[in-house]
């Protein structure tokens, strides 16, 4: 028996045993808790490089609320946790999933993610919290609720921002937007459109790039030509880094201001473009680490015990406060109806809604629901890049309320 | 009027980086007749083992560039031995979609063992843009086009002169042929794809010192493509003219078309080329029209 | 095709079925009670994933009969998919046209457009038709994000759910018996398309395309012909992927995705009508694996960082390589190995 047949006889036993195994994995995997959350998370594939320290600051999260805080109310929370692969099909078969095992809500960590599981999440009426989150999914409000502000939000609480504190000039700042060819740009592209003209700031120039751009020196060019106050960039650090590197080279920057949308503005920025991204603004919706907050000796220990590798980066505070709220909401609705009531409406009626100015160790804003206004936290700070350090130069601004119409 | 010199300086220096990657590709289609789809993933897997040279392990520039050319050298004997060779024989499209397989497999390995998705290399050449008139034009690209000259003029050299170059030629020509005349085509085979995978590396550690390691680098391996088709499949001069043509129209005509039409015209203009080139000259400017025998 | 032994065929018609014996007609009749009784018993969790598989099998015979019984290769198919979805969401959503119509619309919009990428199939073939339809590919993507108007741009478009007569297919259980239906005409129609004379055509231009045209086969007709046949069911599979989703967005549509389809189809076995069906099941279920693969590596032990990342596409990428080199016809061919040996056992040889 030569190697080839012995390995296609290997292949085709392991297929089979793949195959038949499979079904009968996920077929018992029930327990006698009622206090279920499914996580839905793009752990691999290509948005991997959010998704999986986002994952890891939920789960270790989730550690410490069980095994410290003694769950929620008392009750241990089972999380129930797939990977989505940045997949819209998949994401749609895992919600499928996570509503048949039970679980009381849902998270996911990319609003791509959320759009695909939204409409069958809606459907069902099964509540969903989206940690990034994009306008369309809060707007009109379903079951689908935000944790943090949008990148179109991002974008006003900068324009504010600039308007009050860095625009010296008469009339209206002229400001160019540089968008990433996806919801992250064209959010901040949306709420643009919406505002600009009530906040006194003219859209000189609306510019797009890929996320595997290697040269904007001709989008540059152009918005050169035009002499903006203010570039705008929505995107991701990569590309983030190329346009700014650019406009240092055509002498663009120093002298116009550089804001750039929490999505980009990330140590993997500094990085990239070194000392060309002095003196960039940018918006994040949490604090740095190392501040000072209550919450931060706990989750730098968890995060140092379980994933060191993941020390630095910001998206994973936001997912650790997103389980502390996870973790309130069904600690509310546990104390409101019961831990033998408790079904996924239920949560949405006396968990999500009844959040109040939940303090989330204060790593970002406190968490409130507002009828009619499905974001639960609106607040960002300003940071600002000085010696290759990201510095915050602001507290809490609060993220107007943008008048979007989706059908 | 300064925006077109800007323009013109950008689109045919970005261009260049194009022809550098598509000389790649030349190569082994010239001397093995396989179509690598894979490219942009070479590209990227050099890019990220010179990072893991240079910035992981600190080894000082020389030492880390002799590595990563020998990682290639081993690499394409890797790929060609153990890929290629079984399917010697087999239709084209079992050969192409095999590299596609290779592409997938090469993208997880990458992320397997490097497992941050970007990446800074430290910078190689020094920073200040020069300036030419009212344009501006950074240097690292200026690099990277006299460069990618320099290796065109010496794989042109090779394949015409050198012994082991026109045995390539012979090889993609008619392979019966060339094992008549007692020259092994395996090892051809070994040679062809050993030196593309050493152009593959050269070219990425070039674009990964301007604009960093991500997987960029394979969305620009598939702009590669439409130089290829443009200056033709089979030919060097086809690649360096191309690579600047095509450069040249995604800039100037992104340029001007933009604010006429959509913001991103740009990425869509190669791929409009490569339809375009298709129904007109389905060769390319400098390819061999294939003709064909029952 | 293999008979038992003792069958005789007497008559062309005979001769020519597909299921020919008893038995084969009562594995087609059991097969049908299985899958269509389905519902009771599955879960929503596994009818979604059967739903999945079925859009994706439409999508892949498309697929095969233009690269596996044609051999024009596309590595473009996403694209196509991505044009169906579309016309079905715009028509449902913005002009709020019935479901049945924004099915047909979608498979017709998909295959005129297949049909004018595929012109240059006329011109060349192999790999620079390869290169052709990924650019078309890219070219769709991109007019599709774009022409935000009508499609939503970046933001998506939300798709209402299916609904033909007064019945709205929103559970799994409705959405798997529409699916199911579809599927199997569509396998039906494939099988019986390389029996007639456009299918031995596309067979004759696979093999040796001067050849094909010198026995006054028009290739022009035909090429053109397997594109829209290809394109069509991509576009039918395109609309019921928007009404199972909810919900579309530029985004599901890239080349990966292409290069997933042929990758189904050359492991299950090209220019075969199994061969998508063993493809499709096949790889669908190796991705719903992944999904749980991370969750219990990550919970039992303490890897690398990249390990689960970078093992999903490594073994998709390993698993076609050594397809291609072990065997290159795929699975259907050793289910052909598998029924032969069956009849003869235990005479194997």
């Amino acid at each position: 028996m030569n190697w080839k047949k012995l390995l296609k006889i290997v292949g085709f036993v392991s297929l089979a045993l793949i195959i038949t195994i499979i079904p009968l994995l996920s077929a018992g995997c029930t327990t006698g808790s009622n206090v279920k959350v499914g996580f839905s998370i793009c752990y691999t594939g290509v948005a991997a490089e959010k998704g999986r320290p986002m994952g890891n600051g939920k789960l270790d999260c989730m550690r410490y609320i069980n095994d410290e805080l003694g769950g929620a109310a008392g009750y241990e929370i089972e999380v129930v946790w797939r990977d989505n692969q940045y997949d819209a099909a998949k994401a749609t078969t895992i919600i499928n999933e996570l509503m048949g095992a039970g679980c009381m809500l849902f998270t996911t960590n990319s609003s791509a993610m959320m759009m695909a599981s939204a409409e069958t999440a809606n459907r069902n009426a099964f509540p969903g919290f989206a940690v990034f989150s994009a306008p369309a999914l809060t707007n009109p409000p379903q079951h689908i609720y935000a944790q943090m502000p949008d990148y179109g939000d991002d974008w006003a609480a900068f324009a504010q921002y600039y308007l009050d504190n860095i625009w010296e000039g008469e009339g209206s700042p002229k400001m160019a937007l540089h968008l990433l060819n996806n919801t992250t740009g064209y959010g901040a592209r949306d709420a643009a459109l919406l505002l600009a003209d009530e906040m006194g700031i003219e859209i000189v120039a609306t510019e797009e790039h890929t996320a595997t751009t290697i040269s904007e020196m001709e989008s540059l060019t152009r918005i050169k030509a035009l002499e903006p106050d203010v570039l705008y960039i929505s995107s991701t650090p990569q590309p983030t880094s190329i346009i700014v590197q650019n406009a240092v080279d055509l002498e663009m920057y120093p002298g116009m201001t550089i804001g750039c949308g929490h999505a980009s503005f990330t140590s993997v920025l500094v990085e990239l473009a070194g000392d060309d991204a002095d003196g960039v603004y940018g918006v994040y919706p949490t604090v740095d680490w190392g501040d000072d907050v209550p919450a931060m000796a706990k989750m730098t220990e968890y995060c140092q015990l379980y994933h060191p590798e993941d020390y630095g980066n910001m998206d994973y505070i936001t997912s650790w406060a997103e389980s502390l709220i996870v973790a309130e909401i069904l600690r509310l609705a546990i104390e409101n109806v019961g831990v033998d009531n408790l079904t996924p409406q239920a949560v949405e009626e006396y968990g999500f809604k009844a959040l109040d100015n939940f303090d989330v160790g204060g790593l970002h804003g406190p968490v409130t629901y507002t009828e009619g206004d499905n974001r639960l936290s609106k607040s960002v700070r300003v940071f600002q890049v000085q010696d290759g350090e990201i510095v915050p130069i602001t507290g809490w601004v609060e993220a107007p309320l943008i008048p979007y119409e989706f059908d | 009027m300064a925006e077109l010199l800007q323009f013109v300086l950008t689109g045919v220096t970005v261009g260049m980086v194009y022809a550098l990657i598509a000389l790649g590709f030349v190569l082994v289609w010239k001397s093995s007749g396989v179509a690598n789809l894979a490219l942009g993933q070479l590209v990227l897997i050099s890019s990220w083992f010179s990072y893991g040279m240079l910035v992981q392990a600190g080894l000082p520039l020389w030492l880390g560039f002799i590595l990563v050319i020998i990682f290639a050298l081993i690499l394409g004997w890797v790929i060609e031995r153990f890929i290629l060779r079984p399917l010697i024989a087999q239709p084209i499209l079992s050969l192409i979609t095999v590299t596609l397989g290779m592409a997938f497999f090469i993208e997880g390995a990458v992320s397997f063992i490097w497992p941050k998705s970007v990446a800074a290399l430290p910078r190689l050449f020094p920073q200040d843009p020069i300036r030419i008139g009212t344009a501006v034009v950074s240097q690292e690209y200026l690099w990277a086009a006299a460069i990618s000259l320099l290796l065109f003029g010496l794989l042109s050299v090779y394949f015409k002169y050198h012994k082991m170059g026109i045995a390539m030629r012979a090889t993609a020509d008619d392979q019966m042929a060339v094992q008549a005349c007692g020259i092994p085509v395996t090892k051809i085979f070994s040679r062809s794809w050993m030196l593309a995978c050493v152009l593959a590396a050269v070219g990425g550690v070039l674009m990964s010192s301007i604009g960093g390691i991500t997987f960029g680098l394979v969305h620009t391996g598939l702009k590669a493509f439409s130089v290829v088709i443009l200056g033709g499949l089979d030919s060097f001069l086809g690649a360096i003219i191309a690579g600047p043509i095509i450069g040249l129209a995604e800039t100037v005509g992104g340029g001007y078309l933009t604010p006429l039409t959509w913001p991103g015209v740009r990425e869509v203009i190669p791929f409009i080329i490569i339809i375009i080139v298709m129904f007109l000259k389905p060769y390319g400017l400098f390819g061999e029209r294939r003709i064909e025998r029952i | 095709m293999d008979l038992p032994a003792g069958t005789r065929n007497y008559t062309y018609a005979q001769d020519m079925a597909i299921f020919r014996t008893k038995t084969h007609w009562a594995m087609l009749i059991a097969l049908l009670v299985i899958l269509f009784t389905a519902p009771l018993y599955w879960g929503n969790y596994w009818l979604g994933v059967a739903n999945l598989i079925g859009i994706t099998i439409i999508a892949a015979t498309g697929l095969n009969i233009l690269t596996g019984y044609c051999g024009q290769l596309s590595i473009g198919h996403a694209g196509f998919i991505a044009v169906g979805a579309y016309t079905s969401a715009v028509l449902t959503n913005r002009l709020d046209l019935p479901f049945l119509v924004g099915l047909i619309c979608a498979g017709l919009t998909a295959g005129l457009i297949g049909m004018i990428f595929g012109i240059p199939s006329l011109r060349v073939k192999g790999f620079y038709l390869a290169i052709s339809t990924i650019a078309a590919q890219f070219i769709i993507i991109w007019v599709i994000s774009h022409w935000s108007g009508v499609t939503g741009g970046y933001t998506g478009i939300s798709v209402p759910p299916a609904s033909i007569g007064g019945i709205t297919f929103i559970s799994q259980s409705s959405q798997f018996y529409l699916i199911m239906v579809i599927t199997a005409v569509v396998i039906f129609l494939a099988k019986n398309l390389a029996r007639t004379r456009a299918g031995r055509a596309f067979v004759a231009i696979r093999d040796n395309d001067l050849a094909a045209e010198v026995m006054g086969i028009n290739l022009f007709r035909y090429k053109l012909l397997a594109f829209f046949i290809g394109c069509f069911l991509a576009g039918i599979a395109g609309s019921l992927l928007a009404h199972w989703v909810g919900f579309m967005s530029v985004e599901h549509f890239s080349i990966a995705d292409s290069i997933l389809y042929i990758g189904m189809i050359i492991i299950g076995g090209l220019g075969t009508t199994v061969g998508p069906i063993f493809g499709v099941i096949f790889i669908r279920l190796l991705q719903q694996g992944i999904t749980f693969i991370a969750p219990l590596l990550e919970g039992t032990f303490d890897l690398p960082a990249g390990f689960t990342t970078g093992i999903g596409p490594m073994v998709f990428g390993l698993a076609i390589i050594l397809f291609l080199i072990l065997e290159p016809r795929g699975l259907a061919h050793r289910w052909q190995l598998f029924k032969a040996s069956y009849r003869l056992w235990p005479f194997s040889y």
